[in-house]
């Protein structure tokens, strides 16, 4: 049985939980204390991080951090269908590489900027702000030529890759740092697509979409 | 203002849909119900003031987040109150709900209730290209436009017609706050399905070089 050390609150955990739903993989969250307490920087969980950083994952004795990696993982273990991380398919796994950094610039900009309006982080919020919009015009341009070619994901036409659910958190959450979307209307699209996939789990600020 | 404005191209709303908008400073949640019915109304529930955007469309109702009132496509009317659902809801319980028109590729709106929908004839075979937000006034856009798109003069106003190569090319200028504009565009006519990525490409370069100029302008 897999253990999630977890907060509620983060994207980055989030993006492991929605990928065990959606997987159907049982597991057990371990809650963390990460406000006020700090948890994630206290002397047992440096043991098992020593970033002191959340998401971890420890699945029978295999413990692995950062987000991204963990969705490599979960997919490449546990999913049959084969399509979450398609391993013998080299171009959409360098495509699907290409959007995990992406999302990891996500969680510097949009992810910082939403601590520093919810959680008080000492960061310069503008440059957060400035780059997360930076990112999601490039998103967004993705997402409208992605829909005139007929595809309706980050990597592919029919069906979803893990790079959709390590962007997916930190875009949804953009407004609690300030960040509108407004200006991005295929990024909507494109969530509410992620929010209708089988298995989807909303969390606090990201809510489910109506069947289409 | 009694003005018709472009807000989004058709195809960008699909039946089901909710997206966000913004004209003049008046923030809208633009919808298509189940059946096909555009709908653009003022951006917050009348119950308590949430934005509908973060609501969902539940066939022909939209459905706010925060306490599952419904309100009807059309009228905008309240349909549904969950925690009093055998009250029929007052019929003064709905969002302001302003004019929209389809022209066959563009949905305009205007912000003057009485409206009526200008009878433009249908241009379904336009093409839209892809619209550019850019944080620059309507006037500092327009500038631009006019100083030259694609090194080509343009003609006059917020809509204007410019042959660019072979295509005739429309642009519609989206006031959305003083310092905001959503550039909207179209090319009259057809597009040959072997061209159209080339040309949509194309053009998203050149109005992201508009859009660009603009800001630092502005």
């Amino acid at each position: 049985m897999i253990t999630l050390y977890d907060y509620e609150l983060s994207g980055n955990c989030y993006k492991v939980r929605l990928a065990l739903n959606i997987l159907k993989v049982p597991f057990t969250a371990r809650p963390m204390d990460f406000h006020p307490a700090r948890e994630h920087k206290s002397d047992w969980f440096l043991k098992l991080n020593p970033l002191g950083q959340l998401p971890v994952i420890d699945d029978d004795g295999l413990v692995l951090r950062e987000a991204q990696a963990i969705l490599v993982y979960l997919a490449s273990r546990y999913d049959s269908s084969g399509h979450w991380y398609p391993r013998h398919d080299a171009a959409a796994l360098g495509r699907i590489s290409q959007w995990l950094g992406f999302a990891q610039e996500l969680t510097a900009t949009a992810g910082a900027a939403r601590l520093h309006d919810t959680l008080f982080l000492d960061v310069d919020i503008g440059k957060c702000r400035a780059g997360a919009h930076t990112l999601l015009r490039i998103l967004d341009e993705h997402l409208w030529f992605a829909e005139q070619a007929g595809e309706k994901w980050l990597c592919g036409a029919d069906r979803p890759s893990i790079a959709d659910l390590a962007c997916f958190p930190y875009v949804m959450l953009s407004e609690e740092g300030g960040i509108s979307r407004l200006p991005y209307p295929a990024i909507r699209r494109w969530g509410d697509r992620v929010k209708r996939l089988p298995g989807f789990i909303p969390m606090p600020g990201i809510f489910p979409a109506a069947a289409a | 203002m009694n003005r018709w404005f472009a807000v989004s191209a058709c195809g960008e709303v699909p039946h089901g849909q909710v997206a966000q908008s913004q004209l003049l400073g008046q923030e809208l949640v633009l919808w298509r119900s189940a059946a096909g019915a555009l709908n653009a109304w003022e951006n917050r529930c009348p119950h308590r003031g949430v934005r509908l955007t973060l609501g969902a469309c539940v066939g022909e109702e939209l459905r706010c987040q925060y306490h599952a009132w419904r309100f009807a496509s059309g009228s905008g009317q309240c349909t549904h109150i969950p925690s009093h659902p055998h009250q029929k809801p007052a019929g003064t319980i709905r969002p302001q709900v302003f004019p929209v028109f389809e022209d066959g590729t563009f949905a305009w709106v205007n912000l003057t209730r009485e409206a009526v929908s200008p009878q433009r004839p249908a241009a379904g075979i336009d093409t839209a290209l892809r619209s550019i937000f850019a944080r620059a006034p309507v006037a500092a856009v327009r500038q631009v436009l006019l100083r030259g798109y694609a090194d080509q003069s343009v003609g006059l106003v917020d809509e204007f017609t410019l042959d660019a190569t072979e295509y005739a090319l429309r642009f519609m200028l989206q006031p959305v706050t003083e310092g905001q504009t959503i550039i909207h565009a179209r090319l009259q006519g057809e597009v040959t399905a072997a061209k159209r990525m080339t040309v949509l490409r194309h053009h998203n370069v050149l109005m992201s070089a508009v859009r660009d100029h603009a800001e630092a302008a502005a």
